[in-house]
């Protein structure tokens, strides 16, 4: 059994190491990478949304890999390279052609998701360059835009991929086809969701 | 969240190590953490850890291994890899489209299959978090209600739900009856296996639900809302069910042991040790100082609550059974209790508290004894020799003296009590019933001395009680001295405490006692005599028939034990518990029928038996209180499928036994055990694979899901398997689906069977019958795919 006194982790290629404990100024075990990461260091680019691991917009890449800050120990980060949207920019080169394309294309509203989705695009795309759309829109399924955002943020990406018909793309839908479907709540709604009348997900 | 100490396992071995040397610490384990961080944000644990134990380090348990026709995978290998392993997808697919479903990329990055498949419950009743409002403490939380059967349930379980502790009504029964098991077979229409259940705990529900204060009724559930099940009312149509069926019920056993037991006292203690001694077999003897057999049931209770024709029928049923009764025999007099011990293998002393207590006050030997009275109760019929009478105590043995006296023709009756009204140890049906029926009662008095001239009573003083219990809940009274009353009388009737009969203890025979109780072994009621077992009153003073059949049943069991004979494992039916969606929407409970105040007498029972309808709805309004919630992963149902092997730190259990035998996979380790893999082998030949319905295409749980894996050949299904996720507690094989299936060439026509068949034994609840839809939509796509 291993009890961590101190961890060290690597944040845009900066070193941090902190000590680990309840003393005044140690990182608790129970802290989560998106608190040491917002409200220890300042680095409130990823924003704590659901805080649930639901929204995606706390999304990091940590060792390649993107993941849910929120569900993640900072303690369990010993070691790890941490990459937010702080550090995408390069220096010498300026943004990140992500970054660009989201500007060029203007892909997001109140920008609370952005930061999020763009992480999780760059994971995606250090590991496979040149994804198909299905495969840009699978890696973001995880990440959620109240502002309606997708469409902008997928043709930005796809133009990215190189993709054909990047201006068209769409999104996949649930497959829910189902004969004689019973509504849920007659009297409320028509689906466990919809709020309206029928919607893409209705079970009419 | 709260803080928390946190510790990294080097292994698996490691790890339970330490939950092993820590049982006094409060320790969780933690693999991706994605449901466990959740859990613990929320505080929604009924017990926060004080450590974690993080297993994210054991790096030799993240693989998938393939050797012949075995998969393993390590319990760390995360759903990412799963998902995205070319050789899952081409030899278990079914594998690698559950992962797949789970949630979203970025949560499958860190999520492992070991947590998947320990993860906890997603009903959000449960699920609320505790910073908002009040803790949500629901059944499953260890609490007493399910909030989803009245509260919006639309992803909850469409095929019952699962027990997950006693019921609060339960817990409450003295003698534990399992009332909600016995309440779904009456709504089954099987009133024998009610009538099987109950007397697995209770074998005189024909006396007990008309004389018991059921008390379970103020714990049901219901009452948080509108009235609470009449039990009582139920129990007894169950219970002169069992008197009319009294052969079958009492039926000799079917072979004798050999060993005898001799009971003294034929009480309701005495009484349930006979019942379960006969049925196992041995000779009992029940020995009653009185005429006929029943104790305070015959002698005490008053005729309109209890006819004692009830119990008549019983001892007759006794008698066919083959239990002995030896009447009129008083131990200590007509047989030494050392005797006794020679003669019999066991003995069984319930002798009830019948003893007037001495309260020392001026002038108490010219009152009459309560009991005494109500024993007697025949000889004053006709005789109206008390015009005003006062009663003292408020039990309900006051309440059966004040009663009877007024139907006897009293003038006037008084009551005077020293506890306040709510505090009354007599229930408030029995209050009420009272003063329906002109009974003055006077609340916060204590009595203080007699008013008499020679042998004459003119009345009572009475002085002002203060408070009756002290700080810590003892029986303390004290009065006011200054505050007096005067209540004109010519009769006072005293029933205020009994005290236990023990005289047949002589000077040689001893016994340890406590404060004029015999003293027991709870759990066995076992006396400080070898062989020698006690209940009743006796053991505990005056308390409740139903407490006084508990204690019989339990030392039965003792004796049983010591003969070597284990006591018959209780009713468990198989499958999931269900309520009647329509008829728990009742709030209103079945009345029950009495005669009018007028009409009624000393001999004539008061109420009436509710009739068979009544008794379905009252059934109906019962809620099986238990948890309803679904199953949450999309990982076990595809192993239940795959019939894997769930490989643990201490042993290997199947998938189906692990994931259906409990309500949560995780109850099925020990503490200080950990999945350390999963293993299968690769089905040959079959087509398989996960169809999962949410509403939005990631993120979401499901709805429904179908692992499904079947094979066919020469245009014929040869074999199928077919497992549903998110419509009941456990993962559920749709058995009657696959049979349906296999022998039959896929075509639309079966498609349609066999999603009829999937929901065969659909138990809907209020807000889901739309999931019902689903899984056969989910069958008949797979079947409409097969080739
Ligand atoms: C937004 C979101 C969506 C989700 N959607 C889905 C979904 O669609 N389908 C689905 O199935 N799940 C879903 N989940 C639940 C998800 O947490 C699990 O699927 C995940 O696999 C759990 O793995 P973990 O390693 O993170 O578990 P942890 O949180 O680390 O552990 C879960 C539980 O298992 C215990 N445990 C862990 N490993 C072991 C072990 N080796 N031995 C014994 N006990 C162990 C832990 O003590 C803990 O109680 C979702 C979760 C989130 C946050
Ligand atoms: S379904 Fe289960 S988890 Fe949900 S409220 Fe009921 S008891 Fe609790
Ligand atoms: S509803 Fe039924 S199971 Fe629930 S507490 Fe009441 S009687 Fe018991
Ligand atoms: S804040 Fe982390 S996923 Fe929403
Ligand atoms: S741009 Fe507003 S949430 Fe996405």
């Amino acid at each position: 059994m291993i009890k961590k006194d101190c961890i060290v982790l690597s944040i845009n290629g900066r070193k941090f190491k902190f000590s680990v404990g309840t003393g005044f100024g140690d990182v608790s075990p129970s802290e989560t990478l998106t608190h040491t990461l917002r409200r220890r260091l300042g680095y409130t680019g990823s924003k704590e949304s659901c805080d649930a691991g639901a929204c995606g917009c706390c999304a990091v890449i940590a060792d390649g890999e993107a993941i849910a800050s929120c569900m993640a120990l900072t303690v369990e980060m010993d070691g790890k390279s941490i990459t937010t949207i702080e550090g995408l920019e390069d220096p010498i080169e300026g943004l990140d052609p992500i970054q660009q394309a989201f500007i060029d294309e203007y892909s997001f509203q109140c920008g609370y998701c952005t930061p999020g989705i763009i992480m999780v695009a760059k994971a995606l795309f250090m590991s496979n360059p040149h994804p198909t759309a299905n495969e840009i829109s699978e890696a973001l399924s995880g990440n959620y835009c109240r502002c309606i955002s997708q469409y902008t943020v997928l043709r930005a990406l796809n133009k990215l991929a190189g993709n054909e018909n990047a201006e068209l793309a769409t999104f996949t839908r649930a497959s829910d086809e189902v004969e004689d479907p019973i509504p849920v709540r007659q009297e409320l709604y028509l689906s466990p969701y919809a709020n309206g009348h029928v919607c893409a997900h209705s079970l009419d | 969240m709260k803080h928390f100490e946190y510790m990294q396992a080097e292994s698996f071995a490691d790890a339970a190590a330490t939950l092993k040397e820590n049982t006094d610490h409060r320790i969780s384990v933690m693999a991706g953490g994605t449901d466990l961080l959740g859990a613990l944000k929320e505080d929604i644990l009924e017990d926060y850890p004080e450590t974690v134990i993080g297993l994210k380090g054991i790096k030799e348990a993240d693989y998938i291994e393939f050797s012949g026709d075995t998969v393993e995978i390590g319990a760390m290998t995360r759903l990412s890899a799963i998902a995205s392993s070319d050789e899952i997808a081409a030899r278990a697919p079914i594998l690698a489209e559950a992962a797949y479903s789970v949630a979203t990329p970025i949560i499958r990055n860190v999520a492992t299959i070991g947590g998947n498949v320990c993860q906890d419950v997603r009903c959000w009743f449960y699920r609320y978090p505790h910073q908002i409002g009040e803790r949500f403490d629901c059944m499953r939380k260890g609490g007493n209600e399910c909030y989803a059967i009245r509260g919006d349930n639309r992803y909850h379980s469409i095929f019952g739900g699962m027990k997950t502790h006693a019921t609060p009504c339960e817990v409450e029964c003295p003698a534990a009856t399992d009332i909600p098991a016995y309440m779904e077979r009456m709504r089954a229409g099987d009133i024998h296996a009610a009538a099987r259940i109950i007397m697995e705990a209770n074998p005189i529900p024909m006396i007990t639900s008309r004389v018991c204060a059921h008390t379970c009724q103020e714990k049901c559930n219901r009452n948080n809302t509108d009235e609470s099940v009449a039990i009582h009312l139920v129990e007894r149509r169950i219970g002169d069910y069992i008197l009319e069926h009294a052969e079958e019920f009492y039926a000799p056993p079917t072979a004798e042991t050999g060993k005898s037991a001799a009971l003294v006292g034929s009480g309701p203690a005495g009484l349930a040790a006979a019942y379960y001694l006969r049925s196992a077999g041995h000779s009992v003897t029940v020995i009653d100082s009185q005429e006929e057999p029943g104790g305070m049931l015959t002698y005490a209770i008053p005729s309109y609550r209890l006819p004692k024709h009830y119990v008549k029928d019983l001892a007759d049923a006794y008698r066919k059974m083959g239990v002995k009764f030896m009447m009129n025999t008083t131990i200590g007099k007509d047989i030494s209790a050392e005797e006794l011990e020679k003669r019999y293998d066991k003995v069984f002393l319930a002798t009830g508290a019948w003893q007037r207590p001495v309260l020392g006050f001026d002038g108490e030997e010219f009152t009459e004894f309560g009991l005494q009275f109500l024993k007697e109760v025949k000889q004053w019929v006709g005789k109206k020799e008390r015009q005003n009478v006062l009663v003292v105590g408020g039990g309900n043995v006051a309440m059966d003296v004040a009663v009877t006296a007024k139907r006897l023709g009293a003038k006037s009756v008084t009551l005077a009590c020293l506890e306040g009204k709510l505090e009354m140890p007599a229930s408030a049906e029995e209050v009420a019933r009272a003063v329906e029926e002109g009974v003055t009662v006077m609340n916060g008095f204590g009595v203080s001395r007699l008013l008499y001239d020679g042998e004459k009573i003119n009345g009572m003083e009475l002085v002002t009680c203060v408070s009756v219990f002290d700080q810590n809940g003892r029986f303390n009274p004290t009065y006011d001295h200054d505050s007096k009353t005067v209540v004109e009388a010519d009769s006072v009737l005293v029933a205020a405490g009994q005290k236990a009969d023990l005289s047949f203890i002589e000077e040689k025979y001893s016994i340890a006692l406590n404060r004029g109780l015999i003293k027991v072994d709870e759990g066995t009621q076992k006396t400080s005599r070898s062989g020698v077992f006690a209940g009743g009153d006796a053991t505990t003073g005056p308390a409740t028939v139903i407490k006084a059949v508990r204690t019989g049943r339990l030392a039965a069991e003792a004796i049983n034990r010591e003969f070597g004979i284990e006591t018959p494992k209780r009713f468990s039916k198989p499958g999931f518990i269900t309520y009647d969606t329509e008829g728990a929407q009742n709030g209103t409970a079945v009345r029950e029928r009495e005669l009018p105040a007028a009409e009624r007498s000393l001999e004539k029972e008061d109420s009436f038996t509710i009739g068979g309808e009544e008794c379905l709805t009252e059934a109906k309004r019962c809620m099986n209180c238990g948890c309803y919630s679904v199953n949450a992963s999309d990982i076990s149902p595809a192993l239940i499928a795959l019939d894997a092997e769930i490989v643990t730190t201490k042993r290997t259990i199947g998938a189906d036994a692990f994931f259906t035998t409990k309500l949560e996979a995780r109850d099925m380790l020990d503490r200080d055990e950990l999945v350390v893999s999963i293993r299968f082998s690769v089905p040959s030949g079959f087509k398989m694979g996960y169809k999962k319905f949410r509403v939005r295409n990631a993120i979401d749980f499901a709805i429904v899901s179908l692992a499904y894996l079947y094979k066919v050949e020469a245009g014929k299904i040869t074999d199928a398997k077919l497992v549903l996720g998110g419509v009941a507690p456990t993962p559920i094989r749709a058995k009657e689906a696959e049979s349906a299936m296999i022998g039959q060439a896929p075509s639309a026509e079966l498609a349609g069977k066999a999603a009829e068949s999937a929901i065969e034994g659909a138990a809907v609840m209020k807000d889901n019958a739309y999931k019902v839809q689903i899984v056969r939509a989910l069958v008949k796509q797979m079947v409409a795919a097969m080739r």
